[in-house]
């Protein structure tokens, strides 16, 4: 359903005749995005390209005037991108797409919504600094991952989940105002978020952000760390076999494997109190299993042979980087002791050697995609963060319910395809499991939901806080209640700030 | 050539992750030049990507999108360079060029396809053998009395139509660059018809089959088991078109191959230098979409199984080497990379039957690579594909910025003194 004329004319006005468009062949692009849904999502009813946060403002003013809903959006990876009502627009920001700084003496990057890991990462580089990259993809919006979606990441264990990185944000609110937070809201520059000027940090991001449903962020500034590897990734090979092999004076990557989740467990925490090490992560097999394979039918010949299964299925991952070669024996010291105390050992050399030859398992991960290839749906049915200790009990209890599924070939059997990622040297730790689906199987469009469902029923009766936020209507009604009648709260808040999408 | 509806899977599978957009991650460099499709890059909206021609196609296939003029201009206006295929590849089990190519011959089949100017091309194919309606008489001007042929030789160089018509002086290097080598070689004179690359590329699937079926049965009437091309455009076509009709008999080198073993060899020395730094842009059809075409008949099965195997072609074993090689063994030559090169080569906008119906975009294009060349401080572009000399060429003499574009055959023709 196109605009009406005269609405059509006042958006055309804003953005020009070129970034702006309802014709059905370009509408096309922007609503096919959920091959691991059965629902087709609805038609935008024109996308534009907005190239300036003034422009956003008109644009949302219009919309208000209008009665439109609109969408915000950079490359519409996830389902929170697609419409879910008729008269809705989708704003695609990828035209402002400036790296508007570089701080390198106060260590913040200043972005749009368009720049993206891939450049953002290896800029960066060339002046020595880093930020943790979410596994989203080279393509994937810095910006919306830092400020608008979960963000967990790897490297979090030495470093933090983004919300914990934003710094100034610029906002257009749904009425079209313009909200600058933290420094930024008293001139005063893009490098605290907290003050002086309003935070609101919390509301902006909370644990896994609204997903574009508070308005527009049109820029943020993000914290950086250092980064102790090269100025330009030093890759070879060609795709899809890359190395990207860092100095092992300074970068260094083991994997042991436990014979229990609770010794796995134990050996995070001391790692952590010993704080050493950049990442260290309990790493999904099944998803190793296809990152390491370059076809579908690679990934069955290899899972099939169990390795993964047997190496992988209490796995701890430990990535060091340090500053010298002293600095990486020291922790490679400490790590090896921790871990013959709490009775690890080294997995099979073969897997270590995957990741030693491409640590862009650590940089970009370029190629998490992968987990899309085994009939293009996967959905993750924990998500949330607490103790490490209670990652762990929740990780325990995933076979109770994920079991049934994978008997009856509706899953890939792989009830050990969860992470948990120890975060801030394990003060906090993060989990997520991963189940892997595909459209072929029988009532496939349900077992998402069936999954999920299942998974919170386990998450009562046993207290565990598996699932934040949570991810459908129903479930927000049956844990609400559970977590402070958060479902009443967050209404109140989608109604002061949502978009009324 | 599978048809639309075979390539389904491909359709449905894509989950608009975008790696079909940008330069895969570990080879990415910094803010710039992160971008691989130029049709997204210039136009932004997704539907302008491999992606949103997926969409696109999914839809035509299932009767929800009408044809409209703007569509089709769409859909021609990709210049089929495959770095979506590829970028996707390294991640996914899909088809993406596969469908992208499907979808134009399927419009063309609606009859509302293709462009104008392809149709004129075609017609020029079918009246006189070449895309430009050259007389064909004239295909073999370019052969000098001193090219030293040789008779009932199973090794044909196929100059092609660009080198016949346009640059001579690639096909002229090359016969000289051969004799030089003492390998001997024939041609196929008036029996040389256009390659079909740009029909079968363009959806004309039965004029693209037409003239490649001519070049097969002549190529196999004089008992050729080797085919050498000086053009990308050819090259690709020999690769990947050709075994869709039927088995190939022959091999086919680019002539940066042949160079490359002439001086293993040692039966080739380069040894005039002039200094100079160069920067070599890859051919889509000479790099990343020159794997051999393998049929594969089978069955998706749940979870991605493709039973039988399929043996995917993902960009890996393209001609990236040689022509490095053979540019490193000429004196004075220094070599400096852009950025995005081998597998995620950034097209030169020639390609596709984009230069010819669309130039504008095309020459977006080719000053968008142009502004990378030049960033390698280089000061000449080395290629090795006509089509992308006219849209380079156009775009450098446009920018007056002091580089040149040269044909990787002139510095080795110069090289030998």
């Amino acid at each position: 359903m196109s605009l009406p004329k005269q609405i059509y004319a006042e958006l055309e006005q804003i953005v020009g005749a070129e970034y702006i468009s309802d014709r059905e062949y370009i509408l096309a692009g922007l609503r096919h995005a959920m091959p691991s849904s059965p629902v087709k999502p609805l038609s935008p009813a024109a996308v534009l390209l907005p190239g300036t946060a003034e422009e956003v403002q008109q644009i949302v003013r219009v919309c208000n005037r209008h009665g439109l809903k609109f969408i915000p959006t950079v490359s519409s990876l996830i389902g929170f991108a697609y419409p879910t009502a008729l008269n809705t627009i989708i704003l695609q920001l990828k035209r402002m797409n400036r790296i508007v700084e570089i701080n390198r003496t106060d260590r913040y990057a200043v972005i749009e919504p368009g720049v993206r890991h891939g450049q953002l990462r290896t800029e960066l580089m060339k002046a020595g600094l880093s930020y943790p990259v979410a596994a989203v993809g080279p393509g994937g919006s810095v910006l919306v991952n830092f400020a608008c979606s979960s963000g967990d990441n790897h490297n979090q264990h030495g470093a933090s989940r983004t919300n914990r990185y934003i710094l100034g944000v610029e906002w257009v609110l749904p009425s079209g105002e313009m909200v600058r937070l933290g420094s930024l809201a008293n001139d005063a520059g893009w490098f605290c978020a907290d003050g002086p000027g309003p935070s609101l940090r919390g509301l902006v991001k909370g644990y896994a952000g609204p997903f574009g449903g508070f308005g527009v962020i049109t820029r943020i500034a993000i914290g950086l760390d250092e980064w102790r590897g090269p100025a330009e990734l030093p890759t070879e090979g060609r795709s899809p076999d890359y190395k990207l092999r860092l100095s092992p004076d300074r970068h260094k990557v083991f994997i042991f494997k436990f014979p229990t989740l609770d010794r796995l467990r134990d050996a995070m925490i001391e790692i952590g109190k010993a704080e050493i090490g950049q990442a260290v992560l309990k790493y999904f097999n099944a998803t190793a299993a296809l990152l390491a394979t370059q076809s579908a039918n690679d990934f069955w010949e290899l899972w099939e042979s169990g390795l993964f299964q047997r190496e992988l299925s209490r796995p701890l991952y430990v990535y060091l980087a340090t500053h010298s070669a002293e600095e990486t024996a020291y922790e490679e010291a400490v790590l090896r002791e921790i871990v013959a105390e709490t009775g690890g050992e080294e997995v099979d050399p073969a897997i270590r050697a995957i990741y030693e030859n491409n640590m862009d398992f650590f940089i970009l991960v370029g190629f998490l995609q992968r987990v899309l290839r085994l009939g293009g749906a996967w959905a993750p049915a924990k998500l949330s963060a607490d103790s490490v200790h209670h990652m762990f009990e929740i990780g325990k209890a995933i076979p109770e319910f994920l079991e049934e599924f994978a008997a009856k070939r509706l899953i890939v059997d792989a009830p050990d395809n969860f992470q948990i990622i120890s975060m801030e040297y394990g003060h906090l730790a993060h989990i997520e499991l991963l189940f892997l689906w595909d459209r072929s199987m029988p009532a496939w469009g349900e077992i998402p939901m069936q999954v999920m469902a299942r998974s919170h029923e386990t998450e009562i009766r046993h207290g565990h806080h598996g699932s934040m936020p949570p991810r459908s209507m129903p479930m927000l009604g049956t844990l609400g209640p559970l977590y402070s009648n958060c479902h009443i709260w967050s209404e109140k808040i989608r109604e002061a700030f949502g978009t009324g999408r | 050539m599978l048809p639309l509806k075979d390539l389904r899977h491909t359709m449905e599978s894509c989950n608009h992750c975008g790696q079909c957009k940008w330069v895969l991650g570990p080879k990415t460099k910094g803010y710039d030049y992160a971008e691989i499709c130029p049709i997204h890059q210039r136009f932004g909206f997704d539907a302008y990507s491999g992606q949103g021609l997926l969409n696109i196609a999914e839809e035509i296939l299932d009767g929800e999108l009408e044809y409209e003029s703007g569509l089709v201009d769409l859909i021609y206006s990709c210049t089929t360079c495959g770095a979506c295929d590829i970028n996707c590849k390294s991640v996914r089990d899909m088809e993406v060029l596969e469908t992208i190519l499907a979808l134009r011959a399927r419009v063309v089949a609606d009859g509302w396809g293709p462009m104008p100017a392809h149709q004129e091309a075609a017609g020029a194919v079918a009246a006189h053998h070449n895309i430009y309606g050259r007389a064909h008489e004239q295909r073999f001007d370019w052969l000098a009395p001193e090219v030293k042929l040789t008779k009932n030789c199973t090794t044909a160089y196929f100059a092609g139509c660009s080198a016949a018509y346009r640059y001579p002086q690639i096909a002229q290097d090359t016969a000289k660059i051969l004799n030089a080598g003492g390998l001997e070689f024939t041609v196929l004179h008036a029996e040389e018809y256009c390659c079909g690359g740009p029909l079968w590329r363009t959806g004309q699937i039965a004029e693209a089959r037409k003239v490649a079926e001519h070049n097969l049965a002549v190529l196999e009437k004089q008992g050729i088991d080797r085919v050498i091309t000086s053009c990308a455009e050819c090259f690709g076509a020999f690769r990947d078109f050709y075994p869709r009709l039927g088995p190939v008999n022959f091999r086919v080198m680019h002539i940066t191959e042949v160079v490359q073993q002439l001086i293993a060899e040692q039966r080739l020395t380069l040894h005039h230098r002039e200094d100079r730094k160069v920067t070599y842009h890859d051919p889509c059809l000479l790099g990343r979409l020159s794997e051999p075409y393998v049929p594969w008949n089978g069955e998706i099965q749940a979870f991605g199984r493709h039973e039988p195997p399929k043996q995917w072609r993902r960009g890996a074993q393209g001609v990236y080497d040689a022509p490095r090689e053979v540019l490193q063994a000429i004196p004075g030559v220094e070599i400096v990379e852009m950025v995005r090169n081998e597998e995620n080569s950034y097209c030169c906008g020639g390609g596709g039957g984009v230069a010819e119906a669309f130039p504008d975009f095309s020459q977006w294009t080719a000053r968008e690579r142009c502004r990378e060349a030049g960033s390698t401080g280089a000061a000449a572009m080395v290629s090795c594909c006509p089509f992308c000399q006219s849209a380079l060429e156009q775009a450098l003499g446009a920018a007056d910025g002091g580089m040149k574009y040269l044909d990787i055959t002139r510095l080795i023709a110069e090289a030998l003194g």
